[in-house]
């Protein structure tokens, strides 16, 4: 579209199959979640956990995937860039965890959290990608 | 338009429409909905003349026309899905006197999502490039 795929691996660090993994993940939890709004399943408070579950194991896969690409570039000598592309890997899969951690808890229960401080590392990932969109060429 | 260009101004709409959401879901604002996606019709708006500027320029080119238009033609697809689906989730959100169904709203969220897996992972097969 605006970008192509090699454009966004490069912008945003991800792999194509973290895209993908993350793209499939989305699908899932869209349905999930039209199951649940229109109240045919998942009825209870605590259904929103089940319908947030394919974007968590998603970023279990995801950290998977990571702890491989760190073990195999640390087998090959690429120390440097292993440890860059890990810590970026994790800082980006915990700000998107911590998010929809606490999306989930506020919509599954009462929560004193306000939706300011819900997003605030959807914020935080934001100025990081800043900073990556500075270093495209 | 370089990349950078096109990520930063990615990047700005986005934002802007996040701060936009975060202050309507707290009721710092009561604005309409269709006015908080604001950035958003703005976006999709300039991604439709930017990607309707790249199929009239792959219809001069002569070499690989035909796939080059079958993917701007795609793309073009892809964005007016995306627009009916916001338009949805406003109508969803705005008039409750509707009820309108979730499964009815988020369908063209699937078809994206599930079009983008399947073009992806073409793209993950083809390329072997992980």
């Amino acid at each position: 579209m605006i970008f192509s795929l090699n454009e966004l691996v490069s912008w945003l660090g991800l792999t194509v199959f973290e895209i993908w993994i993350n793209l499939v993940s989305l699908t899932i939890f869209t349905i999930l979640l039209a199951l649940k709004l229109d109240e045919i399943y998942f009825v209870e408070s605590s259904g929103w956990w089940i319908v947030f579950s394919p974007l968590f194991i998603a970023d279990a896969l995801n950290t998977y995937f990571c702890a491989i690409i760190f073990i195999r570039m640390h087998m090959e000598g690429m120390m440097k860039v292993g440890i860059l592309r890990t810590l970026w890997s994790m800082v980006t899969l915990l700000l998107l965890f911590v998010f929809k951690y606490l999306l989930c808890k506020k919509l599954a229960g009462p929560s004193n959290l306000d939706y300011s401080e819900v997003l605030s590392p959807v914020f935080i990932l934001l100025q990081l990608i800043a900073i990556r969109a500075c270093q495209l060429h | 338009m370089a990349v950078l260009h096109r990520a930063l101004f990615t990047w700005f709409n986005l934002l802007i429409f996040l701060i936009l959401l975060v202050l309507r879901l707290d009721h710092r604002i009561q604005w309409n909905w269709f006015i908080v996606f604001i950035p958003m019709w703005l976006y999709d708006n300039i991604l439709l003349v930017y990607i309707a500027f790249h199929m009239i320029l792959s219809c001069k080119n002569t070499h690989e026309r035909a796939v080059s238009i079958r993917r701007t033609v795609w793309y073009m697809i892809a964005v007016l899905i995306k627009l009916s689906a916001q338009i949805l989730v406003c109508l969803k959100l705005e008039t409750l006197q509707w009820t309108l169904p979730a499964k009815a709203v988020l369908a063209p969220f699937w078809a994206l999502f599930a079009a983008f897996s399947v073009d992806v992972f073409l793209n993950l097969v083809r390329y072997s490039r992980y």
